[in-house]
């Protein structure tokens, strides 16, 4: 079992209101991922579930136990620091097996779950290196390794895969998912890149300024983003907005098209447009282009285009992926 | 094939040349000419060379010997408590400066600090004003507390002098244990203590387990600091007790007797050989001990990268 609960969290350092009213659910098995800007309070809220910051206001919940008071060690949460935060003079195996070691875990069971937490992860020849020894992947998968032995009834993650290189990054993803499904726990993982946050959730919360700004599957904030904020952060390149008067869309102030949503055209289209820069990805293709009209905006095509900068080019906006919104940015369903 | 052109780089030696020669000035050839002094003595007015004749009298002839191996013996019990008081207490002062929970933690670590910058000169006549039986404020602050019967002379005391000296030394150098391993606890990552909290090591466990170990090359420095500067003290004791190291010697230690024996004192006269002959001993004990600590000591302390 593993199910959290938190309930009207405020946390303000100071002055400073960093979280602002979160309540939220994460049930058993879950996989929650918390993204935002930096700044948005994401780690903070991570914090405050461990154990390491008290909130100003609110409960954490874990198991239907109100938590608040118990340190972090004793509410059965294990965290990945984004540092890996190994104890840098131990061996990997004392890395791992510390946490039960303090709590006083017979020997023999000890070194049982070490050993199996070691197959797991592959760290099996490096039982007796130090932190010191080891690459930065491998030093992160020991860092799993110690949340892992812990058996906690939720899996925290800090950032775990920034200070990797990006192929490292890849590899650790599928290793982190892959986790998930043979484990069944339940996890939170605060991250600030999208992609992470898209490919390993069951559940993404979108924080902004201290506040939910949504909650849902990948998917479902990818196709139905309920602000302009949302909907800017998820998705990469960017959506592009355009002021509603100048597309003439009606019953909108902003109206926001993804760029993928945009078909171009050498010859024809609704709009003719400057090229002003092409990222060739190999795989699909960037364009940044200008109309007098509409400013700048970004188009992505799949596959490898011709275009160069300077050119000219036609594009249309897909009318039925386009996303409206009001005056106070949040979106007009009206269909 | 180009031909291989041999050029000298004759700009390193150039800018070596400055450090070199001064350092050669004022370390190096007066370190080598005191060991050269100690083989020699004066004959009928002349200065011969006789081998280690000064060694054998200053470790065979009881006059010198058993001065040497009280002084010695003093210094090793000086070194000793610095080991024992100075540096436990230092980082344990250390470790409560760099706890969060404690306020003016800049005034305090300061205030330790302060005696560290003092002279001795100074230190030394504060503490035998304070601890003075006839106009000290010690008997009188006892007093107040309703404990004056335990006061007594302990600088005049030949059974406690010696403590009391070494830890007036403490007093005045606890700043700076204090601050290395300040220093030293606060390159710990938040993060590795974080990640203790989760397993659950906290307070003196946390401190005995997690950052004892990563304070510990600090705390192999901080010994041999002590080591060279123990051996090497002088200063306080002369201010405090005088050169005689008094009362009756228990407070002489190397420094001391090598001022005694080089520069003379009272009715003693000045021997430039049989201090050379000191030093020399005096410079091959601290050698011993540097070279101790570095070879067996320190290869085996490991310094951590976070």
């Amino acid at each position: 079992m593993g199910t959290l609960k938190l309930k009207n969290i405020s946390k303000s350092f100071g002055n400073v209101e960093v979280l602002r009213d979160i309540s939220l659910e994460v049930a058993d098995g879950e996989f929650v991922i918390f993204v935002g800007p930096s700044g948005c309070g994401k780690s903070t809220l991570l914090r405050i579930i461990a154990g390491l910051e008290d909130a100003t206001k609110g409960e954490v919940i874990i198991d239907g136990q109100m938590v608040n008071h118990l340190g972090a060690a004793d509410r059965g949460i294990s965290m990945v620091f984004q540092s890996y935060a190994l104890y840098p003079h131990m061996t990997v195996e004392a890395n791992m097996g510390l946490g039960l070691k303090q709590a006083k875990t017979p020997k023999a069971e000890i070194k049982a779950r070490v050993t199996k937490a070691a197959n797991m992860l592959e760290l099996t020849p490096l039982l007796n290196r130090r932190p010191a020894e080891l690459s930065g992947g491998q030093r992160q998968r020991v860092a799993i390794g110690r949340s892992i032995v812990r058996e906690p009834k939720i899996f925290l993650f800090d950032e775990p895969l920034s200070n990797l290189d990006a192929a490292l990054r890849v590899n650790t993803r599928i290793e982190i998912a892959n986790l998930h499904n043979s484990l069944n726990s339940s996890m939170i993982y605060v991250t600030h890149d999208q992609v992470e946050a898209m490919t390993l959730a069951d559940k993404i919360v979108v924080l902004h300024d201290g506040k939910i700004e949504q909650i849902g599957h990948p998917i479902e904030l990818y196709n139905h983003p309920c602000n302009m904020f949302v909907a800017g952060f998820i998705g990469s390149p960017k959506m592009n907005f355009f002021d509603a008067d100048k597309l003439d869309v009606k019953n909108a102030i902003t109206v926001g098209v993804r760029p993928e949503h945009i078909k171009i055209d050498a010859k024809q289209g609704d709009y003719e447009c400057e090229i002003t820069y092409v990222e060739h990805l190999g795989s699909d293709s960037n364009l940044y282009l200008t109309h007098p009209k509409l400013g700048a905006f970004t188009v992505r095509v799949f596959g490898q285009v011709a275009y160069a900068r300077g050119e000219t080019l036609h594009a249309s906006l897909l009318k039925e992926s386009m996303h409206k919104f009001d005056e106070h940015e949040n979106v007009i369903t009206d269909i | 094939m180009t031909p291989k052109i041999k050029t000298i780089r004759w700009h390193i030696p150039l800018l070596l040349l400055p450090a070199v020669i001064i350092y050669s000035a004022i370390m190096i050839f007066p370190l080598l000419a005191t060991l050269n002094l100690s083989f020699f003595n004066v004959e009928e007015g002349k200065q011969v060379f006789v081998g280690i004749a000064n060694y054998i009298v200053l470790f065979g002839n009881e006059i010198y010997s058993e001065k040497f191996w009280n002084a010695l013996g003093n210094n090793a019990y000086f070194f000793m408590i610095h080991m024992l008081v100075q540096n436990p207490l230092g980082i344990i002062l250390a470790a409560m400066l760099s706890s969060k929970k404690l306020r003016f933690t800049a005034f305090y670590r300061t205030a330790i600090f302060i005696p560290a910058i003092l002279s001795f000169v100074i230190v030394g006549f504060v503490w035998k004003l304070i601890l003075s039986p006839l106009w000290g404020i010690a008997p009188d602050l006892l007093d107040m507390i309703g404990l004056k019967s335990l006061f007594l002379p302990w600088l005049g005391k030949e059974a406690y002098a010696l403590t009391t000296i070494s830890l007036i030394s403490v007093w005045q150098y606890i700043g700076i244990p204090m601050m290395l391993i300040y220093a030293a606890l606060l390159s710990i990552p938040e993060e590795v203590v974080e990640a203790a909290e989760c397993d659950g090591i906290t307070g003196s466990s946390l401190f005995w387990k997690i950052k004892l170990p990563l304070i510990l090359p600090s705390i192999g420095i901080i010994s041999i600091l002590t080591f060279v500067g123990n051996f090497n003290a002088f200063d306080l004791i002369y201010a405090t007790q005088g050169a005689l190291g008094g009362p009756g010697f228990t407070t002489d230690i190397l420094g001391t007797l090598l001022y005694r024996t080089f520069f003379g004192f009272q009715l003693q006269l000045g021997d430039l050989y049989a201090g050379s002959t000191l030093a020399t001993v005096m410079f091959f004990i601290i050698l011993a001990g540097v070279c101790g600590y570095l070879f067996g000591v320190q290869n085996r302390l490991r310094r951590y990268q976070f």
